[in-house]
């Protein structure tokens, strides 16, 4: 009951929720250089991050709310903690890393198969495309094994965050997917 | 400025409360629901709930995920909420803490001081391994912000990490900003800096040579002195009483610069103050020193004044000075005398006190203040009134005038005629007087005229010593005493139940008087005292005795030494010997000087052992929460946890079957820091505190044991899952 009153308020006054959207990945993939690219529209240096960094940012009249986790194996259990509520999952991936990419498949499906995330999209970045060596985004859609996903809208989509390219053409196609489902 | 209609969407929806939904699910869910509402002001309560539910007891540990979220928040409240609840629960979940890192970073940047310096004093807080590894750069930029609010909790923030890791402390070098800090402009950060150092300073002296520091900073510190506030005056106080000065021009500046905090109205200042110039009084002029005496008593005096708990603390503290200068204090006696409504343990000292303060050569102080505690043995309160008894005696004896003694013997007795309970009290004391006025005829007569009526039997005497020196006084006067055989028969009869100072003065009194005594009470005592006796001093003395009588010139020799004279006793205070006083000299103020217990010199090894105690504690707590979500997960990925941990000394007990035998190691170590702490500590204090601490010794081995105990089974339990997991 309290539910239905609150949305009602929401829509009644027109208070959009925050989405909440989670960026996973394994270490050094380039989550926090993507939020802030978002946020701040700039490179800035990192530094591995241990435990979170949160930013809400406006888009296109939306409010969201974007969860950076650090990707640390020691930190990787914990993502759990952040599943409840999530409207989309960005995962990035590290296209130059190959020897990693079975590990980042693994996470990956891993945490497809939680409860709380089986509403919430899918976006991969297929990362790091400025260096050589960096896989194509199909490849790496091959090394996910993302075709296996069903019931899911995903995407996968080529970046550079250092050069900017490809991060906002992956959020659009996000919010899209996401205004459908969610509002 | 965002247009209206934004503004106030915003504002609803910053103020929306969502009302608790009531779900089966109990409290935790109800909370964790709330905690990760949409709405703010919503999440806001549920932490405010949380730790509502922390503080009444109740474990909301489970929720530390879901509370850890809404760190990362503009609103300083609610950050200083969470950071409360991380600081609470971080012993217990270390391996969450890391979660919270990168938010305390981050906010050591944060362009409000205030938060910066919540950041690092809580990340300084938690006593996790995990946490210190990132604590270098927040704390190195706190060292040198630019707000003196955030540099002064920096400064204390490295003492704390020197407690948890010295060594990655040593390594940063922050210890070379916290010297540095003393220099600041700002005289907190200059206090704290101090206040931080000499901490470091006691846990290991040869980091930081913290004498020479003092040294060559005393002008900042006397200047900074004027500007603090009084918790850093005391501090800055402190370590100048630890430094002594060149020259008696530099002893007197520094008394005068310090003698106006003599005013202040915190009595910790006064204190400190007094410290300090106590240090500095014997290196200045005879002349000014008369100056600043009388400034010391005015200062001690004022303290008088305030409520009883601190009047105690006076008290004590001035008890020690005025045993390096029992003058100081002679013309005040009257702010000393007890007041109706004072508690009985300020009663107490301010009785010992005034018997001190009296000068022994004016008479008419004397008889005032015999007058005086005369009245107090009048009161109802029994520890007060046996106190002043005492301090009759003490009073008389330390007159030493014949006149004066008898007055006070008259008074005693008089008071022991009104009152049957003052017995015990009135005995001791008359004894007391007699031992000090040896030959004094008239007053032994009188004394066991009265004494000798009592009915033995009875149980009058009933405290240790009183009954101790009943039996002396038989020993003492046998022909003064009627009916001493039987008398004394009667004490032999409740030998072995008497208590050892009795006991003693049994056996000493019937060795005295063997001659009057049938030739069996001798044998019998001494049978008695070698055989039932557990007290070690009675019994060896009875073998003396014994040894004694069955020599062969035993007459001689047993005359000899009963016809001994014991020397007139001069004083019945009790003194300190001349380097403890020193020493408690330069601890005014401190718990040392409250207990007369002097620290213990040399590192504080015993305390530092403790924290390790701590870390292993947590270590295993930390274990079995790896342990438990690993079984939970099913996840081999979480035993890398522990990978880039691997250079620290902690154990990292029931990781693995394959490392078994280092844990026994550990074990070891931990067993074996069992006994060293005890015996550290037996080092540490008097020996009757050694025994005490020799059975917390054999507490801790047992709890070792059991942990070994409980490890053993854990590894056995644990080692198929791990196997499995790897």
């Amino acid at each position: 009951m309290g539910n239905f009153f609150s949305s009602m308020f929401d829509r009644l006054w027109g208070v959009n929720k925050e989405l909440r959207i989670l960026i996973l990945g394994l270490d050094g993939a380039g989550k926090t250089t993507i939020l802030y690219r978002l946020q701040i529209g700039e490179v800035v240096t990192t530094k591995p991050t241990i435990g979170f960094n949160v930013e809400t940012l406006s888009y296109k009249n939306l409010k969201l709310n974007v969860w950076d986790l650090g990707g640390q194996t020691s930190i990787r259990p914990y993502w759990r903690c952040y599943y409840a509520d999530t409207a989309a999952v960005i995962f990035v991936v590290d296209s130059t890393d190959k020897d990693r990419m079975a590990t980042a498949a693994k996470e990956l499906h891993l945490m497809l198969q939680e409860e709380e995330l089986q509403d919430s999209a899918l976006l991969v970045f297929a990362n790091k495309q400025d260096q050589p060596g960096a896989l194509t985004a199909s490849e790496v859609s091959k090394e996910l094994n993302l075709v296996e996903l069903k019931d899911r809208s995903w995407s996968i989509v080529a970046s550079s965050a250092v050069k900017g390219e490809g991060i906002t053409e992956g959020l659009d196609w996000l919010i899209d997917v996401v205004k459908e489902e969610q509002l | 400025m965002p247009p209206l209609d934004k503004r106030i969407k915003k504002f609803l929806k910053n103020s929306i409360r969502v009302a608790p939904k009531i779900s089966n699910k109990g409290e935790l869910a109800e909370l964790r629901s709330g905690l990760v509402s949409q709405y703010p002001q919503t999440r806001k309560d549920a932490i405010k709930k949380t730790i509502q539910q922390m503080t009444l007891g109740k474990d909301v540990s489970s929720l530390f995920p879901d509370v850890l979220k809404n760190i990362a928040t503009n609103d300083v409240e609610q950050k200083k909420l969470v950071y409360l609840y991380v600081m609470n629960y971080a012993e217990t979940h270390p391996e969450l803490c890391i979660l919270a890192v990168n938010t305390f970073v981050t906010d050591a940047q944060d362009p409000n001081p205030l938060i910066r310096c919540m950041s690092i004093r809580t990340m300084s807080m938690i006593r996790v391994d995990k946490i210190l590894e990132y604590v270098e750069i927040p704390l190195r930029r706190t060292l040198q912000d630019d707000n003196p609010y955030v540099r002064k909790t920096a400064v204390i923030c490295v003492a704390k990490l020197f407690q948890l890791n010295k060594e990655l402390c040593i390594e940063l070098g922050v210890l070379e900003d916290l010297v540095c800090a003393l220099d600041d402009n700002n005289p907190m950060v200059v206090a704290n800096a101090t206040a931080s150092l000499s901490e470091i300073n006691a846990m290991d002296p040869t980091v930081v040579s913290l004498l020479d520091l003092i040294q060559s900073h005393v002008s900042q510190f006397l200047l900074a002195l004027n500007e603090c506030t009084e918790w850093a005056r005391i501090t800055i106080l402190g370590a100048l009483a630890e430094y002594t000065a060149r020259d008696c021009v530099e002893a007197q500046e520094i008394i005068d610069r310090v003698t106006a905090h003599l005013q202040h109205v915190n009595p910790a200042v006064v204190l400190s103050s007094v410290k300090v110039i106590i240090k500095n009084l014997v290196q200045i002029e005879p002349e000014s020193k008369r100056i600043v005496m009388t400034k010391l008593s005015s200062a001690l005096v004022s303290i008088m004044s305030t409520p009883p708990e601190m009047q105690y603390v006076a008290l004590r503290n001035i008890r020690i000075i005025l045993e390096k200068y029992p003058t100081l204090l002679t013309k005040e006696a009257r702010i000393f005398y007890v007041k109706f409504n004072d508690p009985l343990y300020v009663k107490l000292e301010k009785i010992d006190i005034l018997v001190r303060l009296v000068d022994p050569t004016n008479l008419k102080q004397c008889s005032v203040l015999m007058r005086e505690l005369k009245e107090y043995a009048m009161e109802f309160e029994p520890e007060f009134v046996s106190r002043a008894i005492q301090g009759l005696a003490q009073l008389a004896i330390k007159c030493g005038d014949v006149k004066f003694v008898s007055k006070t013997f008259e008074i005693l007795l008089d008071l022991l005629e009104s009152q049957e309970a003052l017995k015990n009290d009135c005995c001791i004391a008359v004894c007391d007087l007699l031992r000090h006025a040896v030959g004094n005829e008239k007053l032994a007569t009188d004394a066991c005229q009265l004494l000798s009526t009592w009915p033995v039997n009875e149980t009058l005497l009933l405290s240790d010593s009183a009954k101790c020196n009943y039996v002396w006084l038989m020993g003492q006067y046998p022909n003064k005493f009627d009916e001493l055989q039987d008398k004394l028969l009667c004490f032999i009869e409740n030998f072995v139940e008497e208590e050892p100072l009795t006991q003693t003065s049994i056996l000493v009194t019937v060795v005295r008087l063997h001659s009057k005594l049938p030739g069996s009470v001798l044998q019998n005592v001494l049978e008695l005292a070698t055989n039932q006796i557990q007290e070690l001093d009675v019994r060896d003395m009875a073998i003396i005795y014994w040894r004694c009588l069955s020599m062969p010139n035993s007459d001689q020799l047993i005359a000899e030494l009963c016809s001994s004279v014991s020397p007139q006793i001069e004083n019945t205070l009790h003194t300190f010997t001349s380097d403890v006083l020193e020493k408690l000299l330069t601890e005014i103020s401190s718990v040392s000087s409250i207990y007369f217990k002097p620290q213990f010199d040399g590192p504080r090894g015993a305390v530092r052992h403790h924290n390790v105690v701590r870390g292993r504690h947590i270590d295993e707590l930390k274990d079995l929460a790896k342990n438990e979500l690993a079984r939970k997960a099913n996840d081999d990925v979480l035993l890398d946890f522990d990978d880039d941990e691997e250079d620290l000394v902690s154990p990292r007990s029931s990781m693995a079957g394959g490392r078994a035998q280092s844990h026994m190691d550990d074990l070891d170590t931990l067993f074996d820091f069992g006994t060293s702490s005890s015996s550290q500590n037996n080092g540490n204090d008097n020996i009757d505190k050694g025994v005490a601490d020799l059975n917390l010794g054999q507490a801790e081995q047992q709890q070792n044991q059991q942990q070994q105990t409980q490890t053993q089974s854990k590894i056995n339990s644990n080692t198929q899952d791990l196997l499995d997991l790897f």
